[in-house]
């Protein structure tokens, strides 16, 4: 049996590196445990900011899963052969991702083990539960995609399987993104354009997940990119990273546009202590300007920089996230305008919010059960390209970077 | 079936929180959290200023978003007195009422679930006004049917002037501020 498209059994990090997923996952549970038990008063947040650190991990895991797929969607629907072989990676990478997420915001609920309560009653006018069942169709179709990539018989469904689950991921970003959309209580989130930003957010956040995945599978199994992918992949990474920054320009600028956010608009992108600060410097400087940089200078091309870019436009999502979903709910309701406004119910007032420790740790959680289900999956099952189409020598691959 | 909503006279509240106490008391709230809350706002330049005091709660809207957004329909009208009222045992605690909500009104109770102003829908049932109605000591709050033309709240809502919390929300919120 050909075991060139399975992670190879020998290396000695296989064990420390399923230790380390297994460890951190399991700090996730027993920090959501400590929520549980203890409740919501031992995190930072309150009754303004409901979604904390937690739901930031939490959206990124799910909106990089339908961002991962990218390489499978563009082999499987738009008929690209190149990328192919790296096709069942991105599904498993797609499914680890929203594994994660899902895990993290199941734990995060007030009452996680009513989940069965979620499965079974259905209030179809929520835009919540269309997303439970957008997020257990983009499992059932991503697994039955990578089936029809592993087994042979099933081959010839695989394109049609592909165009489902690429139509599907489009609508998963979309649902996601009107989550917030839909939010009638919250000034910051009222534009229909959260569904295109989300969409073009998750292909870059998607593809830098991959490229880094891509790029440790490689060090550990030597199945390097072929130069001609990785100059591509950099060109689409580039272009994605371009597209999430027009369109939140566009959404701040038209969000400006109307004289009563914009005092919400010089608290998210001024005065706002840490937001305007996470927005500026870290997703728009390192997370979008300096990424940009290095894909298309002249001088910085090659697959560190490429890798440097994937790196910091990750980087770039959480603070992004941060911003958006922290800063967004800090800003308080104008009930009545022009009126000050003092309550015994922080009516009017900016609310704060401090992680706290289990938030972190259970958002860490979701990253190491994604991480853990990703090394087990190419140690188990073929989802490695073959050995064959390995092509090239790291100077090869520098020039084609470039 | 009754439709009720609230009528609270803000010319005559006075904000001894009376009516916060009577709810934590009624309805067995968790310190450190309430249903319902005093507001206060001043509007205007010394020495043209105007005051209002409000106590504010679940606005038991015609049309709530909480109860739109909830995934599995935990938050829902109820057909006795169209209220809104959250059904705590299939309630999983996700909080996108709470994100939904333009007033506030809702909180995470210690034990997971979302817990809010019922209208003291037990006392309602018994033909009893709401706990914060029956304590108010300037008889500020009104409670009754709005689809009755004469109880006392739509008799008020005829003669005098009023307005809601958020109306351009679209929520049709049914507590009314007599101003």
């Amino acid at each position: 049996m050909d075991r060139s498209a399975y992670a190879r059994r020998d290396s000695p990090w296989f064990w420390l590196l399923v230790a380390a997923g297994a460890l951190l996952t399991l700090v996730g549970l027993l920090a959501a445990h400590a929520m549980e038990v203890e409740g919501h008063v031992i995190t930072g947040m309150n009754n303004q900011i409901v979604w904390g650190l937690p739901h930031v991990f939490a959206i990124f895991l799910i909106v990089a899963a339908s961002g991962v797929l990218n390489v499978a969607s563009i082999g499987s629907v738009f008929g690209q052969a190149a990328y192919k072989p790296w096709a069942p990676l991105s599904g498993l990478l797609c499914l680890a991702l929203l594994l994660g997420g899902l895990l993290v915001l199941l734990l995060d609920l007030g009452r996680p083990e009513r989940l069965v309560v979620a499965a079974t009653h259905y209030n179809f006018t929520s835009v919540f539960a269309w997303n439970v069942l957008l997020y257990s169709g983009m499992f059932a179709l991503v697994a039955g995609y990578l089936w029809t990539l592993l087994e042979r018989r099933w081959q010839p469904y695989a394109g049609a399987l592909g165009l489902a689950a690429f139509v599907w991921r489009l609508v998963l970003t979309t649902g996601t993104g009107s989550i917030f959309a839909f939010l009638v209580a919250r000034s910051a989130y009222g534009t229909a354009l959260l569904a295109p930003l989300f969409i073009v957010l998750s292909l870059s956040w998607g593809l830098a997940v991959f490229l880094l995945a891509q790029a440790a599978l490689d060090a550990w199994n030597h199945r390097p990119l072929p130069p001609d992918l990785c100059r591509r992949l950099r060109r689409l990474l580039g272009l994605f990273l371009a597209g999430g920054l027009l369109l939140t320009a566009v959404q701040h600028l038209t969000s400006a546009y109307f004289a009563r956010q914009l005092a919400l608009e010089r608290f998210l992108l001024q005065d706002g202590g840490p937001y305007p600060l996470l927005f500026w410097l870290g997703y728009v400087a390192l997370g979008g300007l300096l990424p940009l940089l290095l894909l298309f200078h002249p001088r910085a091309g090659g697959p560190r920089a490429l890798l440097a870019a994937a790196l910091l436009t990750l980087a770039g999502a959480f603070a992004w996230l941060y911003a958006f979903i922290i800063g967004g709910q800090a800003w308080p309701l104008d009930i009545f305008p022009g009126y000050a406004v003092r309550s015994s119910f922080a009516d009017g007032a900016i609310a704060t919010y401090t992680p706290r420790l289990p938030e972190l740790l259970l958002g860490l959680g979701g990253l190491g059960a994604a991480f853990l289900v990703t090394l087990v999956g190419v140690r188990v099952l073929p989802f490695l390209p073959p050995a064959e189409p390995a092509p090239t020598t790291p100077a090869a691959v520098t020039a084609a970077a470039k | 079936m009754p439709r009720f909503g609230m009528v609270i006279d803000t010319r005559k509240c006075v904000g001894c929180m009376d009516c916060v106490v009577a709810c934590q008391t009624e309805n067995d709230v968790p310190n450190g959290y309430c249903r319902d809350w005093i507001t206060t706002e001043v509007r205007g330049d010394y020495p043209t200023l105007a005051l209002e005091i409000r106590s504010e709660r679940c606005n038991h809207c015609d049309n709530p978003p909480c109860v739109s957004c909830c995934p599995t329909g935990a938050s829902h009208v109820e057909e006795f007195g169209k209220t809104v009222q959250v059904t705590k045992e299939k309630c999983i605690g996700c909080k996108a009422c709470i994100a939904s909500c333009p007033y506030g009104a809702r909180y995470v109770h210690p034990k997971g679930y979302i817990d809010k102003c019922t209208f003291c829908d037990h006392r309602t049932r018994e033909g009893l006004d709401p706990a914060c109605v029956s304590v108010c000591p300037t008889h500020c709050m009104h409670f009754g049917d709005l689809d009755d033309p004469k109880s006392k709240v739509s008799e008020l809502l005829r003669t005098e002037k009023y307005h809601t919390i958020m109306p351009e929300a679209g929520t049709k919120p049914r507590v009314f501020y007599l101003i």
